[in-house]
């Protein structure tokens, strides 16, 4: 009992708020892509290049909103050269994804060797993070106004972000578009639907929340560069996208599953287990929820060829004579 | 004909622009191109010790690159080559050091534990991906991490060397994998990388099963048609794929570190990945393009100590040649292919 | 009376071919006119021309007593003409109301209105009688109520000239029924229909006027009343059809393909076949006659194992193959020649020898321990090469580097020398010139005089009479009737096509 005391409360719920918010954000850039069909593999290389420059930015500036916003560049200029071969010059996805990221490794650490000299992380050098934000008056609201205040903008942002989605997929003409080119090509080309306009827009948005939570993840979330920060969070978030189909609420479902074996993860580690199992959790969830959940659809193939089956006897008979008959019998 | 030289000098224009661009790069980084491209060659092949240290980089990165080019040309994607060499080179070495056997049959024993951890690692992705099109391009990434993780806990956790670092105890010198030179470690791996090469490029284009693995790569319906069977064959080029993986890992562990320890083969995974890509899913390809990265990786090495720049400039330059020949590789995979771009409906 | 359109020598080539040759039109408004003709007779494409989707080399377009030019279907929708397609493009995850407006949506605020759009939709449906409930999803809805918001979505445009391409192809009776309630519901509010069919029986029941094409031309265009149906087959038909029949002797041997009470599914799910029995004996080639789409490649597919039965039984040499695998079928002799030759007959981008070891990789002398025999293939590709006389540079060519009919010739090559006593042939030239069809009906006859059972599909009825020992005539997934091959009477078969059992024979008139 003790133990479970100690694992779950407030604080943890506060952890896993904390947890969730880098890859609901990016999970949620991936759905822009996922809705229009493109399997972008690539978030993981976007979120990193947005986390890297974001830190050189603030740096530069002194603001980290000003380092948000290079942070955002630096993601749309990879997701515009990921749409430039994808969909322009017809390029597999995946490989095009999969170089990204790799890119953007090699990038990332060749620039913060030449010009901060080292290796590894980024701190300091005047480096200042997101402010975290008080709510006012939750004071009153005792421990759920512990829980909901005092976050950097950008957790706020990414939780605000998902009934932002599902209002945009439902209410607006392009979240239409985009779903339609990604579900029915053939219908938007009939309707003079530009299929290579959509996409190209789908993979901008995917890169402007990759690059948000890039920066969230190193102004945010910590406040530091380190190599590879991004330690495969595009990757779960890919694998969410899978299952969720891109839907807004299925994506909190899931990020929040992550940012909870996260969490609880980190709460591990206190009780003397080692690290390296702990860490390895998330990947472990996000690869059972993968099978399991690709597993689960089976039934349902099952389910409908038995319901066809059904169909086919009781078709067959009462048509055996309309399908010959009836036509010829017709007046 | 015209059909062929119009790529390979599509191609060579694409590589070209890469390094134009890489070039450009390295002026950011406040470097000049030239000295780095001296530094780079010098570094890789300034002399025998240094050749030899090229071919020792290139040997791991050419069997992850037939590893890969296994599953290329199945018209599948196992990105999880890196784990496969994490988990082939902990339980190689796990039976070099945890028993004394007579030379030949310890080393056999410790290469076929690598080769059997590799294929246990892709074990499960690849029953999804044959059974329920589970995307296994995800599946083997994050196996990825999980794999890195877990075989530095069993390293550190359960066999870590008494006084040592994080690393195993060395393995017993009867599961060495004999080294070719007494100035280097360049070992039997190089001859293992070569004769895979061959044997997976004679196996493509000359047996019944290579033929229908292909055809099903390039036109599944063509296969279904021809009465191939997709499930099966699609499991078995995984495991494959997942065998050589691992025996990359058995080859470093057992010819260069003689250990394991974390940080064990960074990026050689990934590395194999670009050649098997850049070379098109040709393991005779594959060698050339292992060579020219592996010749990078060393250079690199000596990029680091002599100029500013950082020897990851070269991962840049590796992509982007990748990204410059994208368009150009054929390796064929639609997203519709898998449960990624299914888009069925749901409510 | 009024014309809602006027077509004045319409004529449209696609190369050296002519879809469309001369053709006048005149549809009067508020009344439902009919094209009807054979497969390739050029409906469809006169039907484009008119919904701007094509552009005519020669001829003018009229409606409603204006000259237009029609350069794309917004301008046709702009003058009030809107088309439903033969395939639908819904999208099966949206609501019925935001299918209708996808493309035009109502919004409020920047916001699409679903209320208003709902509202609207179900407004539409009553005042056109189209049953739909405007917030259902399109994916659980039948197909006859795909089509309702297909037609909705025209409406919801403004148009008052509607043109259906083969409505009721994948209805059901029932379906269709309703449907023509529908249009003289329309036609009663003053709008216009044209309906293009090759049915018959639908036909005289539904349209006021009808219009003939046959080889791109308009052989005929009265009112319905003045027309039989025996009329009209004969205008559909003409008296085009050769009666060259290949000379054969009697060669029928005991029966090796039996097919007994077959039932399958098509891939949307819909009933293909629908009860399928038939036999086919060795040294007989028969025959599957039916306008395409009423299950002939399904039954193909169903045989070669490439698509499961849902009911019945396949026996091939007496031995029972239902539901084997297409290699298992394979090896029990079975060669198919499949309808979609580029998807699935040949690797387009590897070179013949490859395609002609598809199947065979595993058997000797093809293959020794596993290992292909190059120099065997080499010499037996080049053999087949010169037997069927493929058009290439030798074996290496790249099967794209091919015309249609050689790639064809490939993929006979590799079946017929499978070493089975069965072959399916689903339309064995299709998109094959006229030098190359005589030579693959030589080798089809020469097929069937080495004693093989042979199934036969085609479009083309010429040429199943040329080849066909007995044929069957296919509609709505069932067999319609046999008629022997050397009794052809085309007036009948093209009532069992249109899916109209033949009255007496001596009623029909002119029989060959």
């Amino acid at each position: 009992m003790e133990v479970l005391e100690r694992l779950l409360n407030v604080t943890l719920v506060i952890a896993t708020i904390r947890t969730t918010a880098p890859i609901l954000l990016v999970a949620l850039g991936g759905s822009f892509t996922t809705k229009a069909g493109i399997f972008n593999i690539g978030l993981e290389g976007q979120m990193l290049v947005g986390a890297f420059f974001a830190v050189i930015g603030t740096i530069a500036t002194g603001s980290p909103w000003l380092g948000v916003l290079c942070g955002i560049a630096a993601a749309l200029t990879l997701a515009l050269i990921f749409a430039l071969l994808v969909v322009s010059f017809k390029a597999n996805e995946v490989v095009v994804g999969l170089a990204l990221n790799i890119l953007a490794g090699g990038l990332t650490v060749s620039l913060m060797k030449a010009i901060f000299g080292t290796r590894g992380s980024i701190f300091g050098h005047g480096l200042v993070g997101l402010p975290a934000l008080k709510l006012p008056n939750v004071k009153d609201l005792g421990w759920f106004g512990q829980m909901i205040s005092g976050y950097t903008p950008l957790v706020y942002a990414a939780f605000i972000l998902v009934p932002v989605l599902i209002l945009f997929y439902n209410r607006t003409r392009l979240g239409l578009y985009i779903r339609v080119v990604g579900e029915k090509p053939e219908a938007a080309e009939a309707l003079g639907i530009s299929i290579t306009r959509i996409r190209y827009v789908s993979s901008l948005l995917c890169g402007l929340l990759a690059g948000l939570a890039g920066a969230h993840l190193a102004l945010g979330y910590t406040t530091m560069f380190t190599e590879n920060m991004s330690s495969g969070r595009g990757f779960m978030a890919v694998a969410i996208l899978i299952f969720s189909n891109g839907d807004p609420l299925k994506i909190l479902l899931g990020c929040l599953l992550f940012g909870f074996s996260d969490a609880l993860s980190l709460r591990l580690q206190t009780l003397g287990i080692s690290s390296y199992l702990v860490l390895a959790v998330p990947y472990l969830v996000a690869l059972i929820a993968l099978f399991a959940l690709s597993y689960r659809s089976r039934p349902r193939v099952i389910q409908e060829t038995l319901a066809s089956m059904g169909r086919a006897l009781s078709v067959k008979s009462n048509t055996v004579k309309p399908a010959a008959a009836t036509d010829a019998s017709k007046p | 004909m015209s059909d062929r030289f119009d790529s390979f000098f599509g191609q060579a224009l694409a590589i070209l622009f890469a390094l134009g661009l890489g070039a450009l790069v390295i002026l950011t980084v406040d470097e000049s191109p030239m000295r780095v491209l001296v530094t780079l060659l010098n570094g890789a092949f300034g002399s025998p010790e240094r050749i030899a240290g090229t071919l020792l980089q290139t040997t791991p990165i050419l069997i992850c690159g037939i590893a890969a080019c296994i599953s290329f040309r199945a018209g599948l994607f196992n990105i999880g080559i890196e784990g496969q060499l994490f988990m082939g080179g902990f339980w190689a070495t796990w039976v070099g050091f945890s028993f004394n056997l007579p030379p030949a049959l310890h080393l056999l024993l410790a290469m076929a534990a690598a080769v059997f951890a590799g294929m246990a690692w892709i074990a499960i992705p690849a029953f999804f991906r044959a059974r329920y099109k589970t995307n296994e391009v995800v599946s083997t990434i994050l196996a990825n991490y999980v794999a890195i993780l877990i075989t530095s806990y069993l390293t550190i956790n359960w066999f870590k060397r008494s006084g040592g670092q994080s690393e195993t105890p060395p393995i017993f010198e009867s599961a060495y994998l004999p080294e070719l030179f007494s100035f280097s470690r360049l070992n039997w791996g190089l001859i293992i990388g070569l004769a895979l090469a061959l044997a997976v490029h004679f196996f493509f284009t000359r047996t019944s099963r290579g033929y229908a693995i292909s055809e099903m790569g390039a036109n599944p319906k063509f296969a279904e048609y021809g009465g191939i069977d997709i499930k099966k064959q699609t499991f078995l080029v995984l495991i494959a794929s997942g065998a050589v993986g691992g025996m990359a890992g058995g080859v470093e562990a057992l010819g260069v570190h003689h250990r394991f320890m974390e940080g064990f083969a960074p990026g050689f995974g990934f590395d194999g990945v670009i050649a098997a890509l850049l070379a098109n899913g040709n393991p005779i390809g594959t060698i050339f393009t292992a060579l020219f990265f592996g010749a990078l990786r060393s250079g690199s090495l000596l990029l680091e100590v002599d100029t500013t720049a950082s020897r990851e400039i070269i991962t840049v330059i590796q992509a982007l040649i990748i990204l410059a020949v994208s368009a150009q590789i054929t390796i064929r995979r639609k997203a519709s292919d898998s449960t990624a771009g299914e888009r069925r409906w749901k409510f | 009376m009024s014309l809602a359109i006027e077509l004045k020598s319409i004529t449209k080539r696609f190369g050296s071919f002519v879809a469309n040759e001369d053709v006048n039109l005149a549809v009067e408004s508020g009344k439902i006119h009919a094209i009807i003709g054979e497969n390739g007779a050029g409906k469809t494409t006169l039907m484009n021309v008119l919904f701007g989707l094509l552009q005519p080399d020669e001829g003018e377009i009229w409606i409603d007593g204006e000259k237009k030019s029609l350069p794309n279907p917004a301008a046709a929708i702009a003058a009030g003409i809107g088309m439903v397609h033969q395939h639908f493009k819904l999208v099966p995850s949206l609501t019925v109301a935001e299918n209708v407006f996808l493309g035009m949506e109502i919004r409020k605020g920047g916001l699409i209105d679903h209320a208003a759009q709902i509202k609207k939709t179900a407004e539409l449906s009553k005042q056109f009688g189209l049953q739909v409930d405007p917030n259902e999803r399109v994916g659980l809805l039948s197909v006859g109520i795909e089509q309702r918001i297909e037609i909705l979505k025209v409406l919801a445009r403004g148009a008052r000239i509607i043109i259906l391409d083969e409505p009721t192809a994948v209805l059901t009776p029932q379906e269709s029924r309703e449907l023509f309630q529908t249009l003289r519901g329309f036609v009663a509010q003053g709008m216009t229909v044209i309906f293009i069919s090759h049915h018959l029986e639908e036909v005289m029941e539904v349209s006021d006027n009808v219009s003939v094409l046959r080889l791109g031309k308009n052989v005929a265009s009265r009112p319905t009343a003045e027309l039989t149906k025996s009329d009209l087959v004969q205008l559909m038909v003409g008296r085009l059809v050769s009666f060259d029949r290949l000379p054969r002797t009697p060669t029928a041997g005991k029966t090796m393909l039996e097919v007994e009470d077959l039932w399958c599914r098509d891939d949307r799910q819909l009933q293909a076949l629908r009860g399928v029995s038939f036999g086919v004996r060795a040294g007989e080639i028969v025959g599957i006659a039916g306008v395409a789409g009423n299950g002939q490649t399904e039954l193909a597919e169903v045989l070669s194992g490439l698509r499961p039965s849902s009911h019945g039984a396949i026996r091939l040499d007496g031995r029972a193959i239902t539901g084997l695998t297409a290699r298992d079928i394979r090896a029990a002799g079975v060669g198919h020649v499949p309808g979609d030759r580029l998807v699935r007959g040949v690797d387009r981008n590897a070179s013949i020898a490859q395609n002609i070891l598809m199947g065979r990789q595993d058997k000797s002398p093809w293959s020794k321990h596993g290992i292909i025999d190059r120099g065997y293939l080499q010499e037996q590709t080049q053999t087949l090469i010169k037997r069927f006389d493929i058009r290439a540079q030798g074996p290496q060519s790249t099967a794209k580097s091919l015309s249609g009919g050689n790639i064809q010739k490939i993929v006979l090559a590799r079946e017929f020398t499978g070493g089975g006593n069965c072959l399916l042939i689903d339309q064995p030239t299709r998109g094959v010139d006229i030098g190359a069809q005589e030579q693959i009906h030589g080798e089809i006859m020469r097929q069937r005089d080495a004693g093989k059972a042979i199934l036969v599909i085609s479009v083309q009825l010429d040429e199943l009479i040329r080849l066909a020992d007995r044929i069957l005539v296919m509609f709505g997934g069932t067999i319609m009737g046999e008629i022997s091959g050397d009794r052809v009477d085309e007036e009948e078969i093209g009532m069992l096509m249109a899916g109209v059992i033949p009255e007496p024979r001596s009623n029909t008139v002119g029989a060959a």
